[in-house]
């Protein structure tokens, strides 16, 4: 309770004119009452009383913060994080390639961010998760919904259609295989329909609208609580043109960074960004690398670097906590994003290789 | 939507008249300060500004919609979906056409035919519905010089003799194909975003801009330091317009 007047939350007029009456901590306040306090300083009873239920609700706040106790603590022992990360589920991408360089899949509470050029299929990874993440749980998925926030305007409800049907196609043959109870139970709900009424899509013109949407997701999370995955694709797009002030830039996205962290580890859902690719002009060489500048990199907690390799796409995962960097190769069929055939095994010596150039080559030794 | 008057997100007056004197007018301008700046700059306390922030918010963010209402949309309307090419196996590849409400790039060496392939487009668009087309106007910015009106009233009479049979078709064809020439960046991004009000007056129905490389390539010389940035400014500038003009008015671009 000794928490010093200055440091609450109050209005900058009101705080002025307590340190002026002389007010140092709170407690003083709260023992004053708002009759008095709106005697000392001039304003009105309703405002003190305001004042003073602000007071109140900090130090309560920071009283439970002190003692330990639940809800607004974020710390925990590692022990208890471990347990909670080994019973988390993953989204599949329906690589087992990409899953397996994952970890998994693509894993919730974290942010993980995918850049490639142009039409090496970023959206059409996107457009899989959205609907890999609502795979019911018997079946090895999280049971969840997603939400699209779309900037660049290249989500085409078809092609959803295309890789939902695919996915429905696929369990229907795991049930038929496996023949359990729960499995009949779960494609019941399971249906296209179902699937595409539980992604919600935004479509955001500027940064502006970007920046409201993401403003407003912790509501909407919270009356939608199924909701396991937020894909904003383009986060590029928007923040690439009509920017002089680079520094705002800067300042806008890692703020943006920020609540994204905090909505990722509240609803324990997964963020999936995409970045476009810039060239950085060097000495004598041009590089291809990711938009958005040095600081972005570190907003994001898994990085997958997509390119070509003559006419193979290759996936390198090129920023890790758990994972060493590796590449794979996958492919775009008409059913979605899958594994390249026959499936791409990715030995622990090769997966140190950082240059994709080796990876056709050796696969075509073997075969 | 950026540019949204604070006035308008039903804010109060006089939190109105206290936020100008800082200069913040807009949506945009609110967004971008952070919750202490707010703090100060409204004289208000931390929940207070969180919920003027989700005021704001709300007034400038987009609305939402499952997929499923798209696809809804979509399956109501499916002869507006697409501009048919009239060649078969392309419509096929692109499933049906080219698209509405999104942008299509059409690339090559010279000499493939381009310009042929748009001039072709332009003919389509202004055909009624009933055989394949749009039944709209046609905008065509020309940054080449190299739209030539009588190849396209050849490929109008010998592609379609039986509708064009009189001249007075022709000619009501060629009247609904603006064509507007522009030959620097910044002109084409002017007339890029007049075209708005162009569209709903003349309820233009398909828009082709041939090409964006030339005159791009011709200002900006990409050995040069700043001139990157300001190129990729203008692309990605023009583009968002477009993709906005496209989305709105439903049509291909």
């Amino acid at each position: 309770m000794q928490r010093e007047v200055g440091t609450l939350p109050l209005a900058p007029a009101l705080r002025a004119r307590l340190a002026a009456a002389g007010f140092q901590t709170a407690q003083e306040l709260l023992d004053t009452g708002p009759c008095g306090l709106s005697k000392e300083i001039g304003i009105s009873r309703e405002e003190a009383l305001e004042a003073l239920q602000v007071v109140r609700r900090e130090c309560h706040g920071n009283a439970a913060r002190t003692a330990g106790g639940s809800g607004a603590t974020r710390k925990c022992t590692a022990l208890e994080l471990l347990e909670e990360e080994q019973t988390q589920g993953f989204i599949i991408t329906f690589c087992s390639a990409l899953d397996n360089i994952l970890g998994g899949g693509v894993q919730l509470t974290k942010i993980t961010e995918i850049c490639g050029a142009p039409g090496v299929g970023k959206t059409q990874l996107c457009m899989q998760l959205a609907v890999d993440v609502q795979i019911p749980e018997c079946f090895g998925g999280v049971a969840g919904e997603a939400v699209f926030i779309d900037t660049e305007g290249s989500f085409m409800v078809d092609r959803v259609v295309d890789i939902a049907a695919a996915c429905v196609q696929h369990c229907h043959l795991i049930a038929e295989a496996q023949q359990e109870e729960d499995h009949r139970k779960a494609l019941e709900t399971f249906s296209l329909e179902n699937i595409l009424s539980h992604i919600y899509y935004f479509r955001c013109r500027d940064y502006t609208e970007l920046l409201a949407q993401v403003y407003l997701l912790p509501e909407f999370l919270s009356e939608h609580s199924k909701v396991r995955l937020v894909v904003i694709d383009g986060i590029a797009f928007p923040f690439r043109h009509d920017f002089e002030d680079l520094s705002l830039r800067t300042r806008l996205l890692n703020g943006l960074a920020q609540q994204l962290i905090i909505i990722a580890n509240d609803h324990k859902s997964a963020v999936v960004l995409t970045n476009q690719m810039t060239t950085r002009i060097g000495q004598s060489q041009s590089t291809l690398v990711p938009a958005l500048g040095e600081s972005w990199g570190h907003a994001a907690t898994v990085r997958l670097i997509f390119h070509w390799d003559n006419s193979q796409r290759l996936a390198t995962l090129y920023k890790s906590p758990s994972q060493k960097e590796s590449t794979i190769a996958y492919h775009i069929t008409c059913h979605g994003f899958r594994d390249v055939q026959p499936p791409a095994v990715t030995h622990s010596t090769e997966g140190t290789e950082l240059n994709p150039r080796k990876r056709p080559r050796t696969e075509e030794e073997r075969q | 939507m950026a540019a949204k008057k604070l006035r308008r997100a039903q804010l109060s007056q006089e939190m109105c008249e206290r936020l100008s004197r800082y200069q913040i007018t807009t949506c945009q301008d609110f967004l971008c300060l952070s919750l202490l700046e707010l703090m100060k700059v409204t004289g208000q306390s931390y929940y207070e500004v969180q919920k003027l922030l989700c005021k704001v918010s709300r007034a400038c963010a987009p609305k939402m919609q499952t997929a499923y209402e798209m696809k809804l949309r979509k399956s109501v309307n499916p002869s507006s979906a697409f501009l048919s090419t009239t060649l078969h196996s392309l419509d096929r590849v692109l499933h049906g056409g080219v698209p509405c409400r999104s942008l299509t790039e059409i690339t090559s060496p010279p000499g493939c035919g381009k310009t042929q392939f748009c001039i072709m487009l332009s003919v389509l668009a202004t055909l009624p519905v009933s055989m394949g087309g749009l039944d709209g106007a046609v905008i065509y910015i020309d940054t080449e010089s190299a739209f030539s009106a009588e190849r396209l009233i050849e490929i109008a009479a010998n592609r379609f003799p039986t509708y064009f049979d009189s001249d007075e078709k022709l000619l009501c064809m060629s009247r609904s194909i603006h064509l507007y020439r522009e030959l620097t960046c910044c002109s084409v991004l002017k007339r890029i975003m007049s075209l708005e009000e162009e569209i709903i007056s003349k309820k233009v129905k398909l828009i082709i801009i041939d090409s964006v490389a030339s005159v791009v390539r011709k200002e900006f010389d990409t050995k040069l330091q700043g001139n990157l940035a300001e190129r990729s400014n203008f692309l990605t500038r023009g583009a968002s317009v477009l993709k906005y003009l496209a989305e709105e008015f439903s049509i291909p671009v």
